[in-house]
C-alpha cells in the first residue's frame, strides 16, 4: 500500500515536474523562436498548456506574446494583423485574471507590458483608422507596467521601441529610446532564465543596433 | 473654395503616426483595469464588395481610410473633388460633382447617414466648378458605389456615394484657421460622461481680394463669396442608441461677365444667389439580441436664384437681333423644400448571416420662376426595399435585394432587382460580381416643362477582381451598363421624350502600395471607358462630351516626420473629350465636332506642423499650408461655347491657370484646466 501511494506520488510529482519541463522547454525555445513560424507553433504549444495548467498565469501570458510579436513581424503587412491582435487579446485578458492584482506586481507588470505590446500590433493594421485609439490604450497599459514595476526591462524595452518610432513632434525621442533600451539591457543581465519572463535581450539589442 | 482645407491638416496628422497621447485618466486609474477581452470572430470572411470604393474609419492595410480618400491635393475641400482620384470618374473641370462610367454628375447622388443629401454643392455656374457645402470631414466612413449599389438607395442611375457622419469626438477641441480669402472657426465640445456633445463652425469665404491678385478671366460683379454655419450634436441613448442631429445653413452669391461669344462688343452675365439649409437627424439603436433599427429624417430648404443678361461697355443691358431675346436675358428663381422619412430593421442571423427591410418617402415640392416662366410641381416618391446577406459556404457570400419604388409626379412605378457576388480565393483575394436595375426621375429642368415623361433606366452588370496583401491593394474591375428611357428632344419646340437610350463599358485599374517606400503613399489609377448615347438633341449615338476614353490618376502623399512636413502631389492626364455643334434645320444636325486637347493637371499640397505652446498638455497643432493647383499652368479646354449661328466657337477654360492658398490654421483642446494646475504647481 505505501508502495503504491509512494510510486503515485512519484509519478504525481514527476508528472508535475514534467508539465513544469515542458513549460520551461517551450519558454526555451521561445528564446530562440525569430519567425512568424516559429511563434505560431510556440502559441500553439503554449495553448496546450493552459489546458494542462489551468491556473498558471504564464501559459496564457505566453500565448498572447507570442501572438504580439508576430504582429509586430507582420509590421508592414496590415491586412494579416488582426487575427493575432485579437487572440493575443484575450490570452492576455486571461493571464491577468489569474493574477491577484494587489500582490503580483511583478506578475501584473509583466501582463501589461504585452498588453501593451498587442496593443501596439493593432495600430498596425493601419495607423490612420487604428492608431489614436489602439496607441492611447497600448500607452496606457505601458504606463501602468511602469507604474508598477519602474525597472521591468521589458516595459523600458516597448517604451524604449516607441520612442525610437514616434516622430519627434508626437513625443519620439530617439537619444531617449536608445537611453532606455540600455537601461534595459543592464537589467536584463540581472534577469534569471526558467520559465518567468525574462526575454528582451535581442529585441534590445536590435533596438540599439539601429544607432550603429 | 479652401474653406475646408484646414481640416486636411489638422485631421490627417495625428493618424499618419501612431497617436501618443495619453488619455486624461490613465494616471488615475488603477492598474487593475481588466483588459478587455477580444471575442475571436470569423475574422477571415468574405465580404461583398464589388462596384465600390470603401473608406472606412475600419480599414486595414493600404485599403482605404476617409481620410486617405479626401486628403488628395487639389479636392478644394470637397469630397467629389478628392474622389475624382478614383477610377471611373472623369476629370470633368468646369464643373462640380461625379461624372462616373458615363453618366452625368446628376446620375451620382450622395446619402448621409440613409438619407438623401440633395444640393452637396454650391448652385453651379456655367464654366466654374464650385465647392461643397459640408465638410467633407464629417464622415467616418464613405462608400463609393461606381456601380451596382444596394438595394437600400434609389434614383442614382450611376454611382451612389453613401456617406457615415461620425459619433462622438475622442475630446473636446477648438480650431481656427484664417486663409487670405477664407476664415473660419469651429468647436466640439465632448460631455463629462463621453455620452453626448455638440458642435458649432463658422466659415466664411471672399474671393474678391485673391481675384484682385491673381489674374483670371471672367469679370466678377459680385463676389464670389460663400458664408456657411453648421450645428450638431449627438447623444448616445441606452446601452447601444445614437442619436445625432447635423444641420447646416449656407449662402453664396457669385455674379460674373464674359466675352459673349455672340458679339465681340458684347458681355455675357450671369448672376447666381444661392441659400440652403439641410438638416439631417438620425437614430440607430439595436432591439434586444438579433435586431437593428435605423431611422433617418431630412430637411432640406433651397433657394437658387439665377440672371443671365447681356450687356454692353457701360454694363446697360443689350440685344441681338439675330439671337433670341430669351437665350440672352432670362430669370429663374425656384424655391425648393425637401424631406425625407426614412426606416430600415436589420434581423441579424446565424453566421453573420442578415435581413434588411425598409421604407423611406421622398417629398419635394419646386416652386418659382424657371426661365421667365412660372413652374410648381410636387413629388412623393415611396419606397419599400429588402435585402440580404447571405453566406453559401465560407468564401461565397450574396447579397440580394429588391427595391420598389412609386412617384406620384410620373405616376410610375419601379421594381429594381440588386445581386453582387463575393468569391474569395484564397487569404488575399477575391471575385466579385453585381448586376442591379436603377431608375431615375429626370431632371427637374425637363418635368416642368413636361410630366409625361417616364423613369429613365440603367442596367449594371460589373466583374471586379482584388488582391490585398502586404499593404498593397490591387483592384480591376470591368463593367458594362446599359441606358433605357432617357430624355429625348423633339425640336423645333425642344418638347422631350423618354425614349433615348445608351450604353457604357470600360474597364479601370487601381494600385495602392503603402509598402515599398517608407512615409510615401500613393496610388495609381486608369479609367478606360467606351459610352455612347441617343439622347437630348443628338442627332446620332455620340460619344457624350462629359467621357474621355482613357484617364489615369496618380495621388501621391509623404510624411517626414524629422521636418513635420507633408506633401501632397496628386496628377491626372485624361485624353481629349468630344465636342459637338448641333443644330436644327430639318431634324437635328451635326454641325460641327471636334476633340478638345488632352487635360493634364498636377496638383501640389504642402503643409508644415508645429507646436506654438508644447507646455500645455492638449498642446496645439498649428501649422502652415500653401499649395498651387495646376502648379505647371496647363491650359486646359474642356469644351467649347458655340454662337448662335455657329460661325465661332470659344473654349471653355479655368478661371486662371493656377490657383494659390496660403494659410495659417491652429486647433486645441479646449479642456486644459488639469495642464495648468499641472504645470504651475
Amino acid at each position: 500500500m505505501k508502495k503504491t501511494i509512494l510510486s503515485l506520488w512519484l509519478l504525481l510529482s514527476c508528472s508535475v515536474f514534467a508539465m513544469a519541463q515542458s513549460l520551461e522547454d517551450a519558454v526555451h525555445k521561445l528564446d530562440g523562436a525569430a519567425s512568424v513560424k516559429d511563434y505560431e507553433a510556440l502559441e500553439k504549444t503554449f495553448v496546450t498548456l493552459t489546458g494542462q495548467q489551468p491556473n498558471n498565469w504564464l501559459p496564457w501570458y505566453y500565448a498572447a506574446y507570442c501572438n504580439a510579436k508576430i504582429g509586430f513581424l507582420y509590421q508592414e503587412d496590415g491586412d494579416k494583423i488582426e487575427p493575432y491582435s485579437v487572440k493575443g487579446e484575450e490570452q492576455i485578458g486571461r493571464a491577468q485574471s489569474l493574477l491577484d492584482s494587489t500582490k503580483q506586481k511583478q506578475e501584473l507588470s509583466e501582463v501589461l507590458t504585452v498588453a501593451s505590446m498587442v496593443n501596439r500590433t493593432k495600430v498596425f493594421i493601419n495607423p490612420m483608422t487604428y492608431g489614436r485609439k489602439y496607441g492611447m490604450i497600448s500607452e496606457k497599459y505601458l504606463q501602468q507596467a511602469l507604474q508598477l514595476v519602474p525597472d521591468n526591462p521589458r516595459a523600458l524595452y516597448v517604451r524604449a521601441w516607441v520612442k525610437y518610432h514616434t516622430p519627434k513632434m508626437w513625443g519620439g525621442d530617439k537619444p531617449l529610446a536608445k537611453e532606455l533600451a540600455e537601461k534595459s539591457l543592464g537589467l536584463l543581465a540581472k534577469d534569471k532564465a526558467g520559465a518567468v519572463p525574462h526575454w528582451g535581450k535581442a529585441e534590445d539589442e536590435a533596438l540599439l543596433g539601429k544607432f550603429r | 473654395m479652401t474653406r475646408y482645407l484646414i481640416w486636411i491638416f489638422l485631421a490627417a496628422l495625428p493618424g499618419i503616426v501612431y497617436a501618443q497621447q495619453v488619455p486624461k485618466d490613465s494616471a488615475a486609474k488603477a492598474a487593475s483595469d481588466t483588459i478587455p477581452r477580444g471575442t475571436p470572430k470569423n475574422l477571415k470572411q468574405v465580404t461583398v464588395s464589388a462596384g465600390a470604393f470603401e473608406a472606412s474609419d475600419k480599414a486595414k492595410g493600404a485599403s482605404l481610410t476617409p481620410m486617405d480618400a479626401v486628403t488628395v491635393a487639389g479636392n478644394n475641400g470637397d469630397l467629389s473633388q478628392a474622389l475624382r482620384a478614383l477610377p471611373g470618374v472623369q476629370q470633368i473641370g468646369e464643373t462640380e460633382g461625379l461624372f462616373v462610367r458615363g453618366g452625368t454628375s446628376d446620375e451620382t447622388k450622395q446619402f448621409i447617414d440613409g438619407t438623401l443629401f440633395k444640393y452637396p454643392n454650391y448652385p453651379s455656374v456655367p464654366g466654374i466648378s464650385q465647392g461643397a457645402r459640408i465638410n467633407p470631414f464629417l464622415f467616418k466612413g464613405i462608400l463609393f458605389s461606381s456601380g451596382g449599389y444596394s438595394a437600400l438607395y434609389g434614383q442614382a442611375m450611376s454611382s451612389a456615394l453613401i456617406l457615415e457622419s461620425v459619433d462622438l469626438p475622442e475630446k473636446s477641441s477648438a480650431s481656427v484657421y484664417v486663409f487670405p480669402s477664407n476664415q473660419g472657426a469651429g468647436m466640439q465640445r465632448l460631455g463629462k460622461d463621453n455620452r453626448s456633445s455638440f458642435g458649432v463652425g463658422l466659415n466664411y469665404s471672399n474671393q474678391t481680394l485673391y481675384n484682385a491678385l491673381v489674374p483670371h478671366v471672367p469679370d466678377y460683379f459680385q463676389g464670389p463669396s460663400y458664408l456657411e454655419g453648421n450645428a450638431n450634436f449627438r447623444i448616445k441613448t441606452g446601452r447601444s442608441g445614437m442619436f445625432k442631429v447635423y444641420a447646416v445653413w449656407s449662402k453664396s452669391s457669385v455674379g460674373l461677365y464674359n466675352q459673349d461669344v455672340d458679339s465681340a462688343a458684347l458681355r455675357s452675365g450671369y448672376l447666381v444667389k444661392g441659400s440652403n439649409v439641410y438638416t439631417n437627424m438620425s437614430y440607430r439603436t439595436a432591439l434586444g439580441q438579433d435586431w437593428k433599427m435605423e431611422t433617418g429624417l431630412a430637411y432640406s430648404n433651397n433657394k437658387d436664384k439665377r440672371v443671365v443678361s447681356l450687356v454692353d461697355a457701360a454694363e446697360k443691358p443689350a440685344t441681338l437681333p439675330e439671337v433670341p431675346l430669351t437665350l440672352k436675358h432670362n430669370r429663374s428663381d425656384i424655391h425648393a423644400d425637401f424631406a425625407q422619412a426614412r426606416v430600415v430593421f436589420t434581423r441579424f442571423l446565424s453566421g453573420d448571416q442578415a435581413v434588411r427591410f425598409g421604407a423611406e418617402h421622398f417629398y419635394a415640392k419646386d416652386a418659382g420662376v424657371y426661365r421667365d416662366s412660372a413652374v410648381a410641381q410636387t413629388d412623393q416618391l415611396s419606397a419599400l426595399f429588402a435585402e440580404s446577406d447571405i453566406y453559401l459556404t465560407g468564401s461565397l457570400a450574396a447579397k440580394v435585394g429588391l427595391r420598389l419604388e412609386h412617384t406620384s409626379l410620373l405616376e410610375q412605378w419601379s421594381l429594381a432587382p440588386r445581386v453582387s457576388l463575393a468569391w474569395r480565393l484564397n487569404d488575399e483575394s477575391q471575385l466579385n460580381f453585381a448586376y442591379g436595375l436603377f431608375y431615375q426621375e429626370p431632371q427637374n429642368e425637363f418635368l416642368y416643362r413636361n410630366r409625361d415623361l417616364s423613369l429613365s433606366r440603367a442596367a449594371h452588370y460589373v466583374v471586379n477582381y482584388t488582391r490585398r496583401a502586404h499593404n498593397r491593394f490591387f483592384r480591376v474591375e470591368a463593367y458594362y451598363k446599359q441606358y433605357n428611357d432617357l430624355i429625348r428632344l423633339l425640336p423645333p419646340d425642344a418638347k422631350s421624350i423618354s425614349t433615348g437610350n445608351g450604353y457604357a463599358k470600360g474597364v479601370e485599374l487601381f494600385y495602392r502600395d503603402k509598402k515599398t517606400f517608407k512615409n510615401l503613399d500613393y496610388w495609381i489609377t486608369y479609367t478606360y471607358l467606351d459610352t455612347k448615347r441617343d439622347y437630348l438633341n443628338y442627332p446620332t449615338e455620340l460619344r457624350p462630351p462629359f467621357a474621355a476614353p482613357h484617364t489615369m490618376t496618380i495621388a501621391v502623399k509623404k510624411f517626414f516626420p524629422d521636418w513635420s512636413t507633408g506633401i501632397n502631389v496628386s496628377y491626372a492626364l485624361a485624353a481629349g473629350r468630344p465636342y459637338y455643334n448641333i443644330r436644327y434645320s430639318d431634324g437635328w444636325q451635326l454641325a460641327d465636332e471636334g476633340t478638345t486637347r488632352p487635360y493634364n493637371v498636377v496638383n501640389l499640397h504642402i503643409s508644415h506642423l508645429m507646436t506654438l505652446f508644447p507646455r500645455w498638455k492638449h498642446k496645439d497643432f498649428s501649422g502652415f499650408a500653401v499649395g498651387v493647383n495646376n502648379v505647371l499652368g496647363t491650359k486646359q479646354v474642356f469644351g467649347y461655347n458655340y454662337s448662335y449661328d455657329g460661325q465661332h466657337k470659344m473654349a471653355v477654360s479655368l478661371p486662371a491657370n493656377r490657383t494659390f492658398f496660403i494659410g495659417f490654421f491652429m486647433s486645441l483642446g479646449i479642456d486644459r484646466t488639469d495642464d495648468f494646475i499641472n504645470n504651475n504647481l
